[in-house]
């Protein structure tokens, strides 16, 4: 355990901690728009039921959901590198950071594969069926009167997952990143308070946890301001 | 590096032997931690004074921080409350994987007190005012009229927080339990063939997964069948 554990030791940990939270939220950042994108192409080709490709979603989805986090960080970070070099493109010494945001990427682009399907599932067909009689083409139909709706629908669930993925970027220091749990790893290594490092970080993370929370529900609210009836209670 | 097929059922005959302490430590954590949930979801929907206040921020700090902060805050912090609560204890004897599970369960306890609370919330209230109407305890509604329906209705929720559970004992592998990913490392680092034991610990986790996803489903129809719509 080391020397006697010392609480006023966390008011100096977390200043140095806070240094290294940019490193964690931007990989929380790019790795939530990539995500976005891939389960926005990935929805589509499950709705649209496009031939091969959606069976390929559904195995994606499948094995996304069926894998720790951890595992899926190794793989990418062992398996891009082995990939690339068949085609003879050496990425041994790229910054696992980029690995890193790889694999979070794939892992929500999963996720939100599935809530943007559900989402756009859930508004009614009469909505479709409306915009057909008023003349709209299929793509018209969806982009402008299912996808506003299925955002405001499926807005709860990006929350909770983008709060989800901030919990799960704390994996991120077991290939290398120096994020901000990398950074807690070296100063427990430099200082031996593992106890006072990780409760530090504990606080960081709530205190970040809870600020996203309440943007997020204000943000809700004004999305939602149009309709009456609550916004969902979490 | 060229991908070794062969070795991938290799290390998978080998990591597999893992599987025993990782379902070990899937399962007791949420058999503990339901009993935590159901304690703590009562607390907050009865809105005990005091008590109500301690519960909501159990749950908000639980799910409001990484599991491994927990592991870790459980690892290194325990020993040394019960260090100074109890000076003449054996504490270095105590096995790690006490400390794990301690850290799961109250993980669980927390993620599973949220499902717990928003079921019992989600039955109407004439269940409970026809309870009453007949004479029944508030103990004798919850346990005969309230929870059965709640639980069963919650049974998808119950299932995503097994498997995210399952996934998250990969995580005991920091502090040196030998479950499934644990495993899989060492096999990766005797061999320097990591891709591939990765590749084995991922498809024992996803078989797994896909068998609990679809005993799930066996049950859950079971469970509901009398709430059910329709003809039959």
């Amino acid at each position: 355990m080391g020397k006697a554990f010392d609480i006023t030791l966390v008011g100096d940990f977390i200043p140095q901690l806070i240094q290294y939270l940019g490193v964690t939220l931007q990989i929380l950042a790019v790795s939530i728009v990539l995500g976005i994108i891939i389960g926005i192409i990935a929805a589509i080709l499950r709705l649209f039921r496009i031939p091969i490709l959606s069976q390929l979603v559904v195995v994606y989805v499948s094995f996304i959901r069926g894998t720790p986090i951890l595992i899926q960080l190794f793989l990418i970070f062992y398996g891009i590198p082995s990939l690339f070099q068949l085609i003879n493109i050496d990425l041994s010494k790229v910054d696992p950071l980029y690995s890193v945001i790889v694999a979070y990427a794939f892992n929500n682009g999963a996720v939100f594969s599935e809530i943007f399907r559900g989402a756009v599932q859930a508004v009614d067909y009469g909505q479709t069926e409306a915009a057909y009689s008023v003349g709209m083409s299929e793509s018209q139909n969806f982009f402008r009167i299912i996808v506003p709706q299925a955002v405001g629908i499926a807005f709860p669930n990006i929350a909770n997952t983008v709060i989800s993925s901030l919990k799960d970027t704390s994996l991120a220091f077991t290939i290398g990143v120096m994020d901000m749990v990398g950074r807690g790893e070296t100063l427990i290594a430099s200082t031996t308070h593992a106890l006072e490092v990780y409760i530090s970080l504990s606080v960081i993370y709530y205190i970040v946890v809870v600020l996203l929370e309440k943007i997020f529900r204000w943000f809700e609210k004004r999305v939602n301001r149009h309709k009456s009836g609550e916004v969902s209670s979490v | 590096m060229v991908i070794d097929i062969p070795f991938i059922w290799t290390a998978l005959k080998e990591i597999i032997k893992a599987l025993p302490l990782t379902l070990m430590l899937t399962v007791i954590p949420l058999i503990v931690g339901f009993f935590i949930g159901l304690v703590v979801a009562l607390i907050r929907v009865y809105e005990v004074k005091g008590l109500s206040a301690v519960a909501d921020g159990y749950v908000s700090f639980l799910r409001g921080t990484p599991i491994i902060m927990h592991i870790m805050l459980i690892y290194f912090g325990l020993p040394m409350l019960l260090q100074a609560a109890a000076p003449k204890l054996a504490i270095s004897s105590i096995p790690v994987s006490v400390f794990v599970l301690t850290a799961l369960s109250l993980s669980a306890g927390a993620y599973l007190s949220e499902v717990i609370r928003s079921g019992i919330i989600s039955i109407p209230k004439g269940q409970a005012e026809a309870a009453y109407s007949v004479g029944m305890s508030t103990f004798q509604m919850m346990v005969r009229i309230i929870l059965p329906q709640a639980l069963s209705q919650s049974i998808p929720n119950f299932t995503n927080i097994f498997i995210g559970f399952l996934h998250t004992t990969s995580i005991a592998f920091i502090v040196s339990e030998k479950e499934l990913t644990g495993a899989a490392k060492i096999v990766a680092s005797n061999n320097l063939k990591f891709l591939e034991a990765y590749i084995a610990a991922g498809i024992i986790y996803w078989v797994v997964t896909i068998l609990v996803e679809s005993i799930s489903l066996l049950l859950e129809k079971k469970a509901t069948s009398y709430a059910r719509g329709g003809v039959r």
